[in-house]
């Protein structure tokens, strides 16, 4: 695979990688603007240092790193509004392209999947990286990675069973 | 593995959300913001480099670089000559007699008995024997010991301790009632 570094037009490169990684981003914020302030910061000091596709886990762990500091600091504010939004009905944007704009069985599945389960499931199947890309982005072992992949699927067949 | 590639096939039909157009417009300007401070750097870093008063800085630098070794340089060779000084004590002294006999009892360094302990840490019975030639029997026990022994310069106040494991065995006439 061609460098990260050495594509002459950023664009091709991050619109690839840009769709997975707001995904990404969305296990930790809600809004999808904040999820894209956090990929746009992560993008632009990867590109910089002139990282390497090979190493495009540390872009994941850029993005989940500046998604941790973002919950961090916007905790206060997040206080306040919640005390708002309680009084409104919550409006969740959709993580997923949905066909005919009703929310599929399977995106809401993986919506209600535990965060560490869900976390590898997007890295897996929506960024295609390795386990041990996984491993070093989330900065768990291979074999976690893999068993966390393994529940995931799991829990989404019992979801998806019919009654 | 196997059991979930229909489930996988399709988790990889949905397809995650775009991202806004606007996003890719700020992740180029961001990138190009970057270059411009990158070549603004060394813009600034070439006319640093061309400015005379880099020159006079560097020519203080260096002047002040070269005292310091040289006052380093002069601070080592004094400090040879002293370790020469004292070196060449060292056979004098070694000509001096070593106090014996009388001599030592004047001595400053003359240390005195202070005292000692014996301290048992460990006793073993070791049974009945019959020692050597004899028709009795012994019981033969078997001490374990620290002994330490203690000296004092009673001029100084200094002290002089040795220490050392030892052990002993005893052996006591067992009498027939």
């Amino acid at each position: 695979m061609e460098p990260i570094a050495s594509h002459e037009n950023w664009r091709n490169c991050f619109s690839e990688v840009a769709p997975g990684l707001l995904l990404f981003a969305r296990q930790w914020v809600q809004s999808a603007a904040d999820a894209e302030d956090i990929v746009q910061d992560a993008f632009v000091k990867f590109w910089r240092r002139n990282h390497d596709i090979a190493n495009r886990g540390l872009l994941y762990a850029a993005v989940r790193s500046l998604a941790l500091d973002f919950i961090r600091r916007d905790a206060r504010r997040a206080r306040r509004e919640a005390t708002v939004l309680a009084e409104t009905e919550p409006v969740i944007e959709p993580h997923f392209e949905l066909e005919d704009d009703t929310p599929s069985a399977l995106a809401a599945a993986v919506e209600s999947l535990p965060r560490d389960q869900r976390e590898v499931l997007v890295l897996k199947i929506w960024n295609d990286l390795t386990f041990s890309e996984i491993a070093g982005a989330l900065g768990i072992s291979q074999n976690t990675a893999a068993s966390r992949y393994r529940y995931a699927l799991t829990n989404l067949k019992k979801t998806l069973q019919p009654q | 593995m196997n059991d979930f590639s229909e489930l996988e096939r399709e988790l990889r039909k949905l397809r995650p959300a775009q991202p806004s157009p606007v996003l890719f417009e700020r992740v180029g300007e961001a990138l190009e913001n970057c270059r411009a401070s990158v070549s603004d750097a060394k813009w600034k870093r070439w006319r640093f480099t061309e400015t005379p008063y880099n020159w006079v800085s560097l020519g203080f630098g260096l002047a002040a670089a070269a005292v310091l070794i040289l006052f380093a340089a002069v601070t080592m060779e004094r400090r040879h000559e002293h370790q020469q000084t004292v070196a060449q004590s060292s056979p004098a002294s070694k000509a001096q007699p070593v106090p014996l006999g009388t001599e030592r009892s004047i001595s400053p360094s003359r240390f005195v008995p202070a005292g000692g302990s014996n301290v048992v840490y460990n006793a073993r019975d070791e049974g009945l024997h019959f020692a050597d030639g004899s028709e009795r029997p012994v019981r033969r026990v078997r001490y374990h010991t620290q002994q330490t022994w203690r000296w004092r310069n009673p001029e100084t106040g200094a002290s002089l301790r040795v220490s050392y494991p030892s052990e002993e065995i005893v052996l006591i006439p067992v009498s027939g009632q």
